[in-house]
């Protein structure tokens, strides 16, 4: 049966991805080259994994899906996820890789043992909340396939924090029964503080932050039970984002060890990164 | 506004997006979403009004997007997200609309952020 290797949480914002392409061209801006240095070690850990397959839990912006219809759980199914333009243009980057046997396998383990009731997306246009960090972690071409799940984070009500920490115990509990070997990670991506609307934009909590990523594995129960509205009043109403890194977690088993995180505040989103490797 | 920040989620510091403001401002964010294709985001740059007009908005949600009344369009119930596609295209970012929340000029936000606080939960209530 498929194996969880670890897991990593990281936040993604759309500056980070163009900051990337001027880094890469021009050098990075003092405000970035910390995260750009900060996400090295990431990059050599990842490459060292050499995982099969990642399973990334992330939240669309309202890049792919729109009022009409909008998933509070959905995953991506299909042989790959082309980049969404989200209003101003598509970066120099091809489409994400993806794996439907794995994705179908997920769906059925979710909707029918694990009480997940997901939306199916056999088209998935994916915007910087993957997209953003990836090239930070990855070459191309990618040579990881992915399978994707969106939480609603844009529209209220938004899961809660224990719901997405369950969600993620189903994941293990689906992956573990998925029929191979592959070696699989799994991946949250969101927050950390920030809030980009309203008088209180650009609200920079770094003591929230740092809190949250000391707290992560050995005492998540104490960050679940935190209500949503707390961590948006303190850390700004994206830091709700965070409650999808418990997705992650969750997947992961008590055995493990922390092997790298890395936080600063490069604008107006803080940027932060942690690891996990299971021991067993 | 100075550069003290509410620990609250109230009004003007902060707008909730609720079911409540996706029914009131569906509109709005439907257009707002429309300039994710470029094709879109060329008719409406060529006759804001007819594109406007043609995507069902009020008058007066027209005349908000008309004077790029960002904190007005949010309160219209515009998604920020989709309202970010409406700055975009005509050129601002972000920080236009930030700035236009916090009544500063962009560059007094840009000197500001990161706006620092520090507090853990349960603190400065």
């Amino acid at each position: 049966m498929a194996k969880i290797i670890g897991g990593f949480a990281i936040s993604h914002t759309p500056s980070m991805g163009m900051e990337y392409d001027k880094g890469m061209a021009n050098g990075f801006s003092p405000h970035w080259q910390p995260w750009f240095d900060g996400t090295r070690p990431m990059k050599e850990w990842l490459a060292k994994m050499k995982p099969d397959r990642m399973v990334i839990v992330y939240n669309d912006h309202l890049n792919h899906f729109d009022f009409d219809a909008y998933p509070t759980l959905a995953i991506g199914i299909a042989p790959e996820f082309r980049q969404a333009d989200e209003g101003w243009g598509l970066r120099p980057f091809p489409s994400l890789v993806g794996d439907v046997d794995l994705g179908w396998h997920l769906t059925n383990k979710l909707v029918r043992d694990g009480g997940f009731d997901l939306t199916v997306c056999q088209d998935l246009a994916i915007d910087h909340g993957i997209y953003s960090w990836m090239p930070y972690l990855k070459d191309t071409p990618w040579d990881t396939p992915i399978v994707p799940i969106a939480i609603n984070m844009v529209r209220h009500p938004i899961p809660t924090s224990q719901r997405l920490y369950n969600f993620g115990k189903s994941i293990r509990a689906a992956i573990e029964s998925f029929p191979s070997d592959e070696r699989i990670l799994v991946v949250a991506t969101g927050g950390m503080s920030h809030q980009i609307s309203g008088a209180r934009f650009g609200i920079a909590n770094e003591k929230l932050d740092r809190y949250f990523l000391s707290k992560l594995k050995s005492y998540v129960q104490e960050l679940v039970d935190l209500p949503q509205e707390e961590l948006m009043r303190l850390g700004g109403t994206e830091a709700a984002e965070l409650a999808i890194w418990f997705a992650m977690r969750g997947a992961l088993t008590d055995n493990i060890d922390e092997v790298y995180s890395y936080y600063t505040f490069p604008a107006i989103t803080g940027c932060g990164v942690i690891a996990f490797e299971e021991k067993g | 506004m100075s550069n003290s920040i509410p620990f609250n989620l109230d009004p003007p510091g902060t707008y909730i997006y609720t079911g409540e403001m996706a029914t009131k401002g569906y509109k709005l964010t439907r257009f707002g979403l429309s300039l994710r294709r470029p094709d879109n985001r060329e008719k409406f740059l060529a006759d804001e009004d007819a594109y406007m007009r043609g995507a069902g908005l009020s008058d007066e949600e027209i005349a908000l997007v008309k004077a790029r009344d960002w904190t007005g369009l949010l309160q219209a119930g515009g998604h920020l997200q989709a309202m970010l596609k409406v700055a975009a295209t005509l050129g601002q970012n972000l920080w236009h609309i930030g700035a236009h929340n916090a009544e500063m000029e962009v560059e007094e936000l840009m000197r500001l952020c990161p706006r620092k606080v520090n507090a853990l939960p349960g603190g400065e209530e």
